[in-house]
């Protein structure tokens, strides 16, 4: 079966002005479909760049990206844009809700970008699942992060993506709400079969992922 | 759900979401009142001089179709020569104008008040009557509203003291009527026009009888008083169609920079949201369509509070001033939606831009 995520040699530089750095040093990384992966390793390793190339939020410099077939190396921004609208789902370390809307409506805004209208039987299976029934008519500030971290988990698998990208979904919560919402990937993972890929420091975080991947200086130390 | 996103947003900020409708409300309310003022003026004017009743209007030669602004009077015999000699010609009123620059720009009238009868018909007085004698003064019902005047009152007009013998409803050529001698005199002329009101025996015969006049003065503009209001317009006064432009310019220019800055602000402030829309996967011009969206949003408002504001304000101002002609068309009143619907989105079309193109990753680790 053909890896969900594929790369070879990837490397990202960004440029300084007329400095380069270095981000990504040539990534070598195949994660199968269903897998629940965590990427660890020291600050400033590369690990968020990774995310953002794995999730269209940037281009590769070099080397090669596949993502369930698709080549990013060969895409433009648009049809990068499109490709995560329908493929990929992000959780963020600051939950990044919108915070003028409603818990219902950051939830549902992704369904509408999506363009495929809403849909309440997965709705419902989501919101009940992640148990937010109850605060779906509450606005960000109104929710604690354990709340809003499930809203914006909500919000990233409400259009069945094939790809879940998380970038430190603990790192602003309590060990308690971090329990709950490590609970809830694992989940998601084993109920939907969906693939993870969650970057983390947290060691308990990580045990809890199939495999643990670790980064030094922009490339993977041991895959 | 866009729409639902752009109401939580302009909710979210509501100072500056009402400081820009204000904005647009004004641009609005600036270009209506500017051309409602002058238009009003215009149409005001040209209804007052179909009032008087005439078919046909003799001016001397070069003079302006502006009553006022006559440089040259004409002799008063020329019209004891139309109503004899001119098949058709009924009746001729010669007033001699004075322009009195007061409290406004007012035209005086001076007539002979069985001149005027017989082709106005007469006035409609409210109080008072006819000129009992030379420093009487009839004024229209406006102006005396305006300057809260009584019959018996005195009015000083060009350093001389009037009475007011009478107060009649407007709409009869001038606000401002003295008898023509006194104005002969103020006028340093005598036995001068500075116009001919001309009635005609019947409205049918007002082309044969323009045809007449024009044998016997070749070199005078005679025209029917149809063709004569009809260059009451802005088209004719060169210098008022700029100057309806200049203020326009200026309004659209207030809408376009408020429009502009308020949504540049926005992008700034919320460019971590729009990061946030990117990672979701929105496009560029689902991202443009949201801040063009919420700009027109406010346009919208704007217009509105703008076009019930320039209702209200005619109605403070024809209380205050009422002599003030204020003309609001549906015309118009479009056109400045219009006008101010375009300033708004050229000043949201390059922050809109701005949005969409700002790089995901940037804009999510933006603080």
């Amino acid at each position: 079966m053909e890896p969900i995520i594929l790369t070879s040699d990837l490397k990202k530089i960004y440029r300084i002005g007329k400095v380069e750095v270095p981000a990504l040093r040539g990534v070598d990384l195949v994660v199968p479909e269903g897998e629940f992966v965590a990427v660890a390793g020291p600050s400033g390793c590369g690990k968020s760049t990774l995310l953002h190339v794995l999730g269209g939020l940037t281009a590769p410099t070099s080397g090669k990206v596949l993502v369930d077939g698709n080549d990013f190396s060969a895409m433009n921004d648009a049809d990068r844009t499109r490709f995560r609208r329908h493929k990929i789902g992000f959780v963020f370390q600051r939950f990044n809700l919108l915070p003028t809307l409603t818990a219902r409506n950051n939830i549902a805004i992704a369904q509408h970008i999506q363009g495929n209208g809403f849909n309440p039987h997965r709705f419902q299976a989501i919101v009940e699942m992640l148990g937010i029934q109850g605060k779906l008519n509450h606005r960000p500030y109104a929710l604690s992060g354990g709340e809003q971290q499930r809203v914006a988990i909500a919000r990233a698998v409400i259009c069945e993506p094939k790809i879940l990208l998380a970038d430190e979904p603990t790192g602003n919560l309590d060990s308690e709400n971090s329990q709950i919402v490590l609970n809830m990937l694992r989940g998601l993972n084993r109920s939907f079969r969906q693939t993870i890929l969650m970057i983390t420091h947290n060691p308990d975080a990580a045990a809890l992922a199939d495999r643990v991947l670790r980064m030094r200086d922009g490339r993977m130390l041991l895959d | 759900m866009e729409t639902k996103m752009v109401i939580s947003n302009l909710l979210h900020r509501p100072t500056r979401t009402i400081i820009s409708i204000l904005a647009v409300a004004i641009e609005v309310g600036l270009v209506m009142l500017t051309v409602g003022m002058t238009t009003g003026m215009l149409s005001e004017t040209a209804r007052r001089v179909e009032g008087i009743g005439a078919d046909i209007i003799v001016q001397p030669p070069g003079a302006s179709f502006l009553m006022g602004f006559t440089p040259a009077p004409m002799p008063i015999k020329i019209g004891d020569l139309l109503e004899e000699k001119v098949e058709h010609v009924a009746h001729v009123l010669p007033v001699l104008i004075l322009m009195n620059v007061g409290v406004g720009v007012n035209i005086v009238f001076g007539i002979n008040r069985e001149q005027f009868d017989a082709v106005t018909g007469g006035f409609v007085f409210h109080s008072g009557g006819w000129f009992t004698g030379p420093d009487d003064i009839i004024v229209d019902d406006l102006y005396a509203k305006a300057g809260h005047l009584k019959v018996g009152q005195k009015l000083t007009l060009f350093s001389h003291s009037f009475r007011i013998t009478g107060i009649v409803e407007h709409g009869k050529g001038a606000r401002l009527f003295i008898p023509l001698q006194t104005d002969e005199e103020l006028n340093q002329t005598q036995d001068k026009a500075s116009i001919f009101f001309v009635k005609c025996t019947d409205p049918g015969y007002t082309d044969d009888a323009i045809s007449g006049i024009r044998q016997f003065l070749p070199t005078y503009p005679v025209r029917s008083m149809a063709e004569y209001t009809s260059l009451y317009s802005s088209n004719n006064l060169p210098a008022l169609n700029t100057f309806i432009e200049a203020l326009i310019c200026i309004a659209l220019t207030i809408g376009f920079l408020v429009i502009f800055l308020s949504m540049y602000t926005t992008i700034t402030e919320r460019t971590r949201e729009i990061g946030i829309l990117k990672s979701l996967g929105a496009s560029k011009s689902y991202i443009m369509s949201l801040i063009l969206r919420e700009a027109a949003t406010i346009c919208v408002l704007g217009i509105a509070a703008g076009e019930v504001g320039t209702l209200g304000a005619r109605r403070v101002l024809q209380s205050s001033f009422p002599t003030l002609a204020v003309r609001l068309t549906p015309h118009w009143m479009v056109y400045a939606a219009v006008l101010a619907m375009g300033g708004t989105v050229l000043g949201a079309v390059y922050p809109a831009l701005r949005a969409a193109s700002l790089d995901p990753v940037d804009a999510l680790a933006y603080e």
